[in-house]
């Protein structure tokens, strides 16, 4: 058993291409994600990002719109 | 690196287009963070035999057992100290129990017997312990229960997809181990939203 076959990267953005990628649509053509908890949340966010903290996204995974690009941070 | 494994878990369950977007808000606000080592999400292929996923998942215990107890020595902050002993102690009673998989998949060899020579330590999330721990040296106790946090969410996710893999017992089986890296993440969620 080939153990490196076993990890697969992760698609990425820097934030650079995250602000051109966001400029050029409306905020209802892409899920924003902000994973972290909800005191960072409310300390600072990006502007239109959906608050679900990475414990509860196996049960929240509905409320984002599958057929849309999706930038988690 | 939450983001990362995030990003990973949203693929997986069929989004679309998923990414993680490098360095969080500190990078969207022109700050630069210093980076976890490179990590990538677990997974399998369609041939991986019961077996197969009994050994991989002892291998990631027995690394972030690894990492959990050799952590012990670098916090300072009791709490996360107290916690991070508890998840060592909570890796090896996983591992007891999918070593036991393991000898019912393979009519009683040990897993450890069968372990690819040659191997880095891994854990879960796919990251070499030797790596993460010297990357722990010295950072903030939040960033270690945030890098944490990534590999419970990894190890989450890898069980309820190995779960789904197999059948009967086995099944039961990756099914609670599930439940519980979910609370070892409730419990680390808890403690970071007392440290930010």
């Amino acid at each position: 058993m080939g153990i490196t076959d076993y990890f697969k990267p992760v698609r990425s953005m820097t934030a650079e291409e995250a602000r051109t990628f966001m400029k050029d649509k409306n905020p209802d053509d892409y899920n924003l994600v902000d994973v972290r908890q909800p005191k960072e949340y409310e300390r600072g966010h990006l502007a239109g990002a959906k608050l679900i903290p990475v414990g509860e996204l196996h049960k929240r995974i509905g409320e984002l719109d599958a057929s849309k690009p999706t930038i988690t941070y | 690196m939450r983001s990362r494994a995030a990003a990973a878990v949203l693929a997986d369950a069929g989004l679309e287009a998923v990414y993680n977007m490098q360095g969080g808000i500190a990078a969207w606000e022109g700050l630069i963070a210093a980076g976890p080592p490179e990590s990538g999400m677990a997974y399998f292929g369609d041939s991986a035999q019961p077996q197969e996923l009994a050994m991989l998942a002892w291998m990631l215990e027995d690394g972030s057992r690894q990492f959990y107890a050799g952590m012990d020595v670098h916090l300072q902050d009791d709490n996360a100290k107290k916690l991070f002993q508890n998840l060592a102690k909570a890796e090896v009673m996983h591992e007891k129990t999918v070593a036991e998989l393991y000898r019912g998949f393979t009519k009683g060899r040990a897993v450890e017997d069968d372990l690819p020579s040659g191997r880095d330590d891994i854990m879960e999330g796919g990251i070499k312990v030797a790596e993460a721990l010297q990357w722990a040296e010295g950072k903030e106790v939040a960033t270690i229960l945030e890098f944490a946090i990534a590999l419970e969410t990894n190890a989450y996710d890898l069980y309820l997809k190995m779960e789904r893999r197999l059948d009967g017992d086995a099944q039961k089986v990756f099914l609670r181990l599930a439940e519980e890296e979910k609370r070892h993440l409730e419990r680390l969620a808890e403690l970071l939203e007392k440290k930010v």
